[in-house]
């Protein structure tokens, strides 16, 4: 299962770079950019992993490049025209994402930091506001270039609407899993299969070497 | 006081949303007295004032929401609709704290005081919008209207969670100790 899922990655990573190679060819350079960035973007678990040695759990690492191949491959291929509703299933995925990720930093939060303490439940709710203020930024962030270049990332208010409808949906998803998993595992057993002790042992390394 | 007339009002008017604010920012304004069985030790009376602003804004607009209203109307409700949540989010950082198991430090509740309210805004805005099919009368305006609504809470926010903890900071001890307020990181077991 994890080996699949590993080359699954793989392969949807070789696409994009295919993205990033047939942009320039067929002279549709719109998504050069974003395939390059989301090729990087879909490399930071390994940086993390051999710079810091910190381990992202395999299933998600592989749900932030399925994300990212969807939004490129897609966009590449007018998906995002084409297919109704495309922007509505990436926008679910970046959301649910970042509600993980989000997770992580504060389940990390709460075992290391002394002076704070989150019980799940109130993870659970932390959880479902974070991912609705990352959705609300979002959409100020592709309001800005809208106004700003002129371009059309938003449609209407109706298509504004749902994504923030979906991104409240995925929050709501990840906090459920979330305090699922809490329940039936316990944190230390998260915490430990992210090797955060060892990622933080070697920045503190690193600010030795460097100071 | 007056909250709770305006709630009562809004709840008469079947004006779900306002009502269920109201709602929210009274049980946080009176928990801390029946918690501690004082009925002094209520949360400062600025928050309350800050809480009620955008009720009689929203109120006194609903007379006649379409006529008369000028230009920066709606930039003022929303900038009164960001403070009040930033406020409700403050309270209840500060109740949590003084109440239940969840303990956080300076920063944490600054970050989550501005994380609040900004997704207050994104939830409040849905609703509205679902209410608005729901009932077939839309009054959210357009896209750009909620874009510019949700920047005033992005700055708002922001702006009211570095005020409030400078607000505890400044807070004279002996009213901090008169209201039962504390400072997030002062609270002990």
């Amino acid at each position: 299962m994890k080996k699949r899922l590993k080359i699954i990655s793989r392969v949807m990573q070789l696409s994009m770079l295919g993205v990033a190679i047939a942009g320039p060819l067929t002279g549709n350079m719109t998504w050069l950019l974003a395939a390059l960035f989301s090729l990087f973007i879909s490399e930071v678990p390994s940086i993390l992993r051999r710079d810091f040695r910190m381990v992202l759990p395999i299933g998600l690492n592989f749900w932030l490049v399925l994300a990212l191949f969807l939004h490129v491959v897609g966009g590449y291929s007018g998906f995002y025209d084409n297919v109704a509703g495309w922007d509505h299933l990436t926008h679910a995925m970046t959301s649910s994402l970042m509600a993980a990720l989000g997770f992580i930093v504060v389940v990390s939060v709460d075992k290391y930091m002394d002076s704070i303490r989150l019980p799940p439940a109130f993870l659970a709710v932390f959880i479902v506001m974070f991912t609705m203020a990352i959705g609300v930024s979002w959409e100020l962030m592709e309001y800005a270039v809208d106004v700003l270049t002129g371009s059309h990332l938003q449609y209407s208010l109706d298509d504004t609407m749902i994504d923030l409808f979906f991104d409240s949906f995925a929050g709501l998803a990840v906090a459920a899993a979330g305090s699922y998993y809490l329940r039936t595992k316990s944190p230390d057993h998260f915490i430990e299969a992210l090797n955060i002790e060892g990622a933080t042992a070697s920045l503190t390394d690193m600010r030795k070497k460097l100071g | 006081m007056a909250l709770f007339f305006s709630t009562v009002y809004l709840v008469i008017r079947l004006d779900i949303m306002w009502a269920a604010f109201g709602a929210s920012a009274l049980c946080l304004l009176i928990l801390p007295i029946i918690m501690t069985r004082d009925p002094f030790k209520a949360p400062p009376w600025e928050m309350a004032l800050i809480l009620v602003i955008p009720v009689f804004l929203h109120i006194s607009s609903a007379w006649d929401p379409a006529e008369g209203a000028p230009m920066w109307w709606d930039d003022l409700t929303a900038i009164a609709f960001s403070l009040a949540f930033a406020t409700v989010g403050f309270l209840l950082t500060v109740e949590l704290q003084l109440y239940t198991d969840v303990r956080m430090n300076g920063s944490f509740a600054l970050f989550f005081v501005f994380m609040f309210t900004v997704a207050a805004a994104g939830f409040w805005k849905v609703f509205e919008y679902v209410g608005g099919l729901v009932t077939g009368d839309p009054t959210i305006g357009d896209n750009a209207d909620v874009m510019i609504f949700f920047v005033w809470t992005f700055v708002g926010g922001a702006l009211m969670g570095v005020i409030y903890d400078l607000y505890v900071k400044a807070l004279p001890e002996s009213r901090k100790r008169a209201l039962g307020f504390t400072r997030p990181q002062e609270v002990t077991e």
